[in-house]
């Protein structure tokens, strides 16, 4: 996996981690001055210091601990079941014309339906459940995954499949050498779209209908007044979504090592 | 070509296969739940505590029901209560509807709402009550540095309520009745409690209907109170009451007596107990011990007020929240 081939390559990652972390301290310089300069008023943005302070005060406890647990467990049993789905109907749907013609109008007609628009449906079904939230996150990161993985099969060149005809390839040697390789830089670019799709969505559900997670404590935080703690809370969501994007990246370079896109950004 | 679809039918086919068993194992695991909760109630003492799932808002109101939990009012009737904290009425109701919640928490207005509408639900406990007199746990707030002094001088002004057509709206026009003053020449605008604070203190509105613990928060911030609605809509208005369906009521009777008894305990011990009270509101709240200290409660008893109910009701029929008088009977059961 250590492929770094061009000569540039560890300084240059130290120099951009480097400067992340420049522009991140510089975004909360920006929040501790904003309210201590009287901008806005600190009751409703108070200072990074403080926000900070509530976290500490935040993580001290365990319904914290368990309200992060609930979060990951939404998004990654969500983004789970969205992928086997998404990859499994894709490539029945890719490899099938017929049904990719028949399905074409059909997915059409629901992928635009925003996931926020279940909300009720999943109220009714479920209640402040961790079902509601699965139900929303599935449907959100569903669609990429389907559609990239159906637009990736589609993609096998003629001649491959043509040569794993003749050679009467097993069906798992196709899936091996013939699918595998063509699919999967889609269903990752599908996977890294449906990530930070089923964290939103799953922030959402505990957001708007109450099921236990991160977002439940900030509504808990709103309806309390507690305006540091609240803040506190919607930072920790917004690393948890740089690690999740950090964390697909990683993924993809591991999977897509041989992939020419992976080793052109590796060589840069 | 033919025979590589194939084999991708069955991976689908199995991988649904599997996904149909992940379900079913977790409706198997509620059903038996629900099974309990039907037989529970005959055999009551043998066969350990009866489950039950109570949906909750987590405000200052509802402080006598986890109270009762802490204390153990509710094991002492042999009940295992879940307390799941929702974000309000527009999801209790339908939970409770559902059957995902056996009891709820809703004010009153609503209650008597979704019962006009045909949803057969039942009070079983009082819920919360106004103190009926200066602070209260709910009231009209306007800007530091107001001009506004009276409830008269609201004419033609902007107020903030979270819900016109509800308890705020409804009490807030009562309230401008009595003051002699016309409630249609009040600009009503629904904004969210957390946000009337912030509204205030820019003074883009004239005037907030604000219930604790943003009454305090506010009042902290130069806000200063006009006028106590709660209290000018009927003496020791009941605000809000737990409930649950009348189906679940007439096959459960047990359970609800033993509910109520347990949720009683719970609002007379948290009317003795202010302190606690207090206390109990740092655990299921983010309120800051500072503003939990000072915040005005509201009044918890166990006497259900059967004339504010009325005084409700009618107000509902003038507000054109109703077109006829709800059935205050009907839901008192």
């Amino acid at each position: 996996m250590r492929r770094r081939s061009g000569p540039p390559g560890p300084p240059s990652r130290a120099a951009r981690a480097l400067l992340g972390a420049l522009g991140l301290a510089g975004v909360a310089a920006v929040f501790e001055a904003i309210p201590r300069a009287g901008i806005v008023s600190p009751d409703y943005l108070p200072p990074f210091s403080t926000m900070i302070a509530a976290l500490g005060r935040e993580a001290g406890a365990a319904p914290f601990w368990r309200a992060l647990l609930d979060t990951i467990e939404g998004w990654a049993l969500g983004l789970a079941i969205a992928v086997v789905l998404g990859s499994v109907l894709g490539v029945a749907i890719g490899s099938v014309r017929g049904l990719r013609a028949a399905t074409a109008s059909t997915i059409e007609f629901l992928r635009p339906i925003p996931s926020v628009a279940l909300i009720p449906v999943a109220v009714l079904l479920y209640g402040a459940q961790l079902r509601s939230t699965l139900l929303l996150v599935v449907y959100a990161a569903f669609w990429p995954i389907l559609l990239q993985v159906i637009h990736g099969v589609a993609d096998v060149d003629p001649v491959a499949r043509d040569t794993a005809l003749s050679y009467r390839f097993t069906p798992w040697a196709k899936i091996r050498y013939l699918l595998l390789p063509t699919g999967l830089p889609y269903i990752l670019t599908g996977l890294r779209l449906s990530a930070a799709v089923a964290l939103i969505l799953a922030v959402t559900a505990e957001l708007v209908i109450g099921t236990p997670g991160l977002g439940k404590e900030i509504a808990v935080a709103m309806a309390s007044s507690a305006v540091p703690a609240m803040y506190a809370l919607i930072l920790v969501v917004g690393l948890f979504g740089v690690a999740v994007n950090l964390g697909v990246r990683a993924l993809e370079r591991r999977v897509l090592s041989w992939h020419t896109s992976v080793r052109l950004e590796a060589a840069r | 070509m033919r025979r590589h679809a194939l084999s991708w039918i069955c991976a689908v086919t199995a991988l649904f296969a599997l996904d149909c068993g992940r379900s079913k194992s977790t409706t198997g695991g509620g059903e038996p739940e629900t099974k309990t909760e039907t037989k529970a109630p005959p055999a009551a003492g043998s066969a350990g505590p009866t489950k039950l799932s109570v949906a909750a808002i987590a405000i200052v109101d509802v402080a006598p029901l986890y109270l009762a939990k802490a204390k153990g009012f509710f094991t002492e009737e042999n009940l295992d209560l879940t307390i799941q904290n929702t974000q309000g009425g527009a999801e209790s109701v339908p939970g409770v509807i559902s059957g995902q919640y056996q009891f709820a928490f809703a004010n009153v207005i609503s209650l008597l709402l979704a019962h006009s509408k045909g949803l057969p639900l039942q009070v079983i406990a009082a819920g919360n009550f106004s103190t009926g007199k200066a602070e209260d746990f709910g009231g009209i707030l306007v800007p530091a540095g107001s001009p506004i002094k009276t409830m008269k001088e609201l004419e033609g002004k902007k107020l903030a309520v979270n819900q016109i057509k509800n308890i705020g709206g409804v009490t807030v026009r009562a309230a401008m009745r009595k003051a002699g003053g016309d409630p249609d020449k009040i600009e009503f605008l629904e904004v969210r409690f957390p946000e009337m604070p912030a509204r205030l203190g820019q003074k883009d509105i004239d005037a907030a209907w604000v219930v604790e613990p943003f009454l305090t928060v506010a009042r902290n911030q130069g806000a200063t109170v006009l006028d106590w609605n709660f209290a000018d809509t009927a003496p020791s208005l009941m605000i809000a009451a737990y409930f649950t369906t009348r189906d679940y009521a007439k096959a459960n009777p047990d359970v609800v007596k033993r509910f109520t008894a347990a949720i009683n305990k719970g609002l007379s011990y948290a009317q003795d107990h202010p302190d606690e009270a207090r206390a109990i509101l740092l655990t299921y709240t983010k309120i800051d011990k500072p503003i939990a200290d000072k915040l005005n409660l509201p009044v918890w008893t166990p006497e259900i007020n059967r004339a504010s109910i009325d005084v409700l009701a009618e107000l509902m029929v003038q507000d054109k929240l109703v077109t006829s008088k709800p059935d205050v009977d009907a839901l008192l059961k």
